[in-house]
């Protein structure tokens, strides 16, 4: 139809182009022609690496944890400072690049800041993968109300994560976060860090049973032998409390300003 | 009335509430819905019922996919509201004019959505007013088409009889079904009764199903013939005197006195037949599966840069004319071929009918509405969503770390349970003895319970395999109480401080009524850590009723409360499907548990995890 024919009058078109270009090129003098191709090839090189040199320093910071621990609600309180109508569970992730809602009314430049909010349903887990990558910081949230009866699934969770390649690799920073300490049945974050560390003891011995394969040493958490504890990772590993719902959240604040410095 | 409709993005944020509708809603429907339904790939059904304490409530949905909202309408089962799916559409049309991401607060949509509610039901009384008159006509048609139908589907073995408005076809045709049925148990009457029950049975199918008929005549009915004993898919008051087993009669010759050939030395076990501890190796399940993963995405790449390139030039002229047409989002009429191509290709790879026709509904309603991104055609997008949801269904909701289940209840102190259920001759004894082999690697001390006291030759399969794998076995020889056979294993085992019970059980019909209590009451019993449904790879629809019915049977003859439900699916001859991997995904979409082991072979050391990747790979390729 027409398509076709406006198709071929632009093949017409195309090739008188490409032959009057090629007379062009015949017409000018070598030395001009490489010097052109030398300024090309030398721009592109400057470019390549300057994006090179910017890769190294990443603003991504991810949120994740068990469904329902409130991560949701924490990315809307770092983004507008307050929860909106509330949240049901998450199906897909919320991005955002944006400035602190608290420090909006701070002077100066400020960079902004990539958050992403990965769901926590078991389903979704693959889409975490997407995007620890190119994490700058990891945000392990923990609902300190409801604590024990997730204890095991939340401590397999977190050994997932900590044991992820990117994060061994890169030596992601780590904070988890007691989230919900506004009510009065919160558990401590010290009981919490005691509890965790004492389940992720119990499965590296039942998870380095399955895959003897390729155990290497980068994929093993701690030292063999002792008792875990968190500081013997290799990754920087730190406990916070917060309340998303009335937005007390200075601690993830500071661990977020720490890792993208303005 | 309404008790709720709620607006909410994809991300998990409320937009919009109606605030009227005060009252709290009770129990929580919506994050139910989400995680049951929604993200169960069963978003292609009407609705949702949801039952709390106090409340029965039905939810109905209607989805944006461009602008990734979700519309919820909550209200009162008892209540049929007509207008709930016009509201929804029409809320969803007036939202997505005023809808912006950046905004967070509507709070002027309220007056809008009075508006539209009063719309709504005006229209749904109209229509009601319209529809009474022809409404009686149709009832006693639609009463006639119903019995004729269930007749027909429920009568005999399984099989999915097509509708048969016939009655008297469907009295045939159940009897042959049972005919065929008849044998697998031997349970049965000899055969000469057998068509004179199955008349019986198919009456009384369809009298069960219509339940306009007095149950107490029909046992009356039953009685007066002569007390014929019991038959499958029979109304429950299933009399078990009658359950003795009476040796079959080949021809004239007189009847053989028992036929016990188990050896009287080894009924203990402390023969000492000089046999090696079985060392086969490694079992699969700790081998690193390597995943060439690249041939085909190299494939994909290819087409999808001829693609590009072919597109690219008319890639204006279409943006140019949908600009001008208008015409840039997605319709049901332009995503029915590529659906329809994928649910042929998912059914070649044997999956359940019925399943892929959910599945395809359920990526028909996550992709309507929304816009193409250029240059990608419509089948890679729908391929996409396709891979992305059967991604999700295959991933495992709860841990299947069994490891980890072992080492907690070895704390406690007692032995973890495991009770292996199917049909007959999936290979359940076989891959109990894997699961055992697997188990001794890792340095687990197991005990196996021989709880199929019906076949013959199974304590016996069982005792070779303890022989072999040199671990203690519990049994108590043939025509015992299978529940109370596993209930002695699992003392023997805390006395003696096996780690794990691994119990057998006999293959049965999903519905055979009396066995199907047998091993209800075993559960109920024993009160299992683990139930694992072992299922053949090589079944095809069949899957699907299996598993729904198990479940169904366990749910409703279990005499507790809260009875236990299939946790785990072990699937098993793998090896013997090439890329006909479809029973995996049926077995799984519809019982929701997820694989805990694949059985590929018969020596001890084939057992493997599922490859969820490779699964999706083989379905869609």
């Amino acid at each position: 139809m027409d398509f076709e024919k406006i198709e071929t009058e632009v093949k017409i078109h195309v090739q008188k182009w490409v032959g009057e270009a090629q007379l062009l090129i015949q017409r000018k003098p070598p030395a001009q022609l490489y010097v052109a191709v030398a300024v090309v090839v030398f721009t592109m090189l400057l470019l390549i690496l300057i994006k090179l040199f910017k890769r190294k320093t990443s603003n991504t910071i991810v949120l994740t944890g068990l469904s329902g621990s409130g991560k949701t609600i924490l990315f809307y309180q770092l983004r507008d400072g307050s929860s909106h109508l509330g949240t049901v569970t998450s199906m897909e992730p919320n991005e955002g690049t944006f400035v602190l809602h608290s420090e909006t009314t701070k002077k100066g430049k400020i960079k902004p800041v990539h958050i992403v909010d990965v769901p926590g349903h078991s389903r979704l887990r693959a889409k975490l993968d997407e995007f620890l990558p190119q994490a700058a910081g990891v945000v392990f949230v923990v609902d300190a109300v409801e604590f024990l009866p997730n204890c095991r699934a939340a401590s397999e969770y977190l050994y997932e994560v900590l044991t992820a390649a990117s994060v061994v690799k890169r030596k992601i920073p780590l904070l988890i976060l007691c989230n919900k300490v506004d009510k009065v049945t919160a558990h401590t974050k010290d009981f919490i860090r005691k509890q965790l560390e004492k389940e992720i003891d119990k499965l590296r011995t039942s998870r380095t049973a399955v895959s003897e394969a390729d155990v290497t040493d980068e994929y093993t958490l701690g030292t063999p032998g002792e008792a875990f504890a968190f500081s013997q990772c290799h990754n920087k590993v730190v406990i916070g409390e917060a309340s998303g719902l009335t937005g007390e959240i200075s601690q993830l604040e500071d661990f977020i300003r720490n890792l993208v410095k303005p | 009335m309404l008790e709720q409709l709620l607006i909410f993005t994809r991300g998990g944020l409320i937009l919009w509430t109606c605030r009227e509708l005060g009252n709290a809603l009770r129990g929580s429907p919506i994050e139910t819905l989400i995680r049951s339904c929604l993200l169960e790939e069963r978003s292609g059904s009407a609705s949702y019922s949801y039952d709390a304490p106090g409340a029965a409530y039905t939810l109905k949905w209607s989805f944006h996919n461009e602008l990734g909202l979700v519309f919820v309408a909550v209200y009162q089962r008892i209540l049929h509201l007509l207008y709930v799916d016009d509201l929804l559409e029409m809320v969803k049309d007036e939202f997505s004019k005023i809808y912006e991401p950046t905004r967070m607060v509507y709070n002027d949509f309220d007056d809008t959505f009075q508006q539209l509610k009063k719309e709504a039901e005006d229209l749904a009384e109209k229509m009601k007013k319209s529809k009474q008159p022809v409404k009686a006509i149709n009832a006693n048609l639609g009463k006639k088409q119903g019995l004729g139908q269930k007749g027909g589907v429920d009568g005999g073995n399984q099989k999915k009889s097509c509708d048969d408005g016939n009655g008297d076809k469907d009295g045939n045709k159940t009897k042959s079904y049972v005919y065929e049925n008849g044998h697998t148990n031997g349970e049965h009457v000899s055969n000469g009764e057998v068509t004179v029950a199955s008349g019986v049975n198919g009456k009384e199918n369809r009298s069960s199903n219509t339940g306009a008929f007095d149950k107490d005549k029909l046992q009356k009915m039953r009685g007066g013939k002569g007390g014929k004993k019991t038959n499958t898919a029979a109304v429950s008051k299933a009399p078990k005197e009658e359950l003795k087993k009476k040796p079959r009669v080949w021809n004239d010759s007189p009847p053989v006195s028992k036929l016990d050939f188990t050896d009287p030395v080894s009924e203990n076990g402390t023969d000492k037949v000089p046999v090696v501890a079985v060392e086969h190796g490694e079992s699969m399940m700790d081998r690193e599966e390597i995943i060439s993963s690249d041939s085909d995405s190299d494939e994909e790449e290819e087409l999808g840069k001829n693609a590009k390139i072919e597109t690219k030039k008319k890639g204006w002229f279409s943006t140019m004319f949908n600009s001008i047409a208008g015409k840039a989002s997605l319709d049901k009429a332009d995503l029915e071929p590529a659906l329809k191509a994928l649910k042929d290709r998912l059914m070649t790879k044997n999956v359940a009918e019925e399943i892929a026709e959910k599945l395809c509904e359920s990526v028909a309603a996550s992709l309507e509405g929304k816009k193409l991104a250029s240059f990608t055609r419509i089948s890679s997008t729908v391929q996409a969503a396709m891979e992305e949801a059967l991604v999700r269904i295959l991933t495992p909701r709860r841990s299947i770390d069994i490891m980890r289940d072992v080492h907690a209840a070895k704390d406690q102190g007692k032995p973890y349970v495991v009770v292996f259920v199917g049909v007959n001759g999936v290979g359940k004894s076989t891959n109990l003895a894997k699961v055992a082999y697997w188990l001794l690697q890792h340095k687990v001390s197991v005990m196996m319970a021989a709880c199929d006291t019906f076949r013959s030759g199974a304590v016996e399969q069982l005792r070779t395999h303890a022989r072999r794998l040199q671990i203690p076995i519990f049994e108590k020889g043939y025509e015992k109480d299978p529940a109370i056979v596993a209930k002695e294993a699992v003392q023997e085992a805390t006395r003696n401080g096996s780690d794990v019970v691994l119990v057998d059980t006999a293959g049965r019909m999903q519905d055979n009524e009396p066995l199907m209590r047998a091993l209800s009451k075993l559960i109920y019993v024993n009160n299992p850590d683990l139930i694992l449904f072992v299922g053949e790879a090589l079944v095809g629809n069949d899957a699907v009723d299996q598993l729904s019915k198990f479940n169904q049977k366990l749910a409703d003859l279990s005499p507790s409360p809260n009875p236990q439900l299939i946790d785990g699916i072990l699937l098993t001859k793998f090896d013997t499907i090439d890329d006909k991997v479809g029973a995996a995904l049926s077995m799984v979409y519809i019982s929701g548990s997820p694989v805990m082991f694949v059985g590929c072979g018969q020596s001890y050391t084939d057992l493997k995890k599922l490859n969820v990747k490779s699964i999706v790979k083989t379905l869609l390729k």
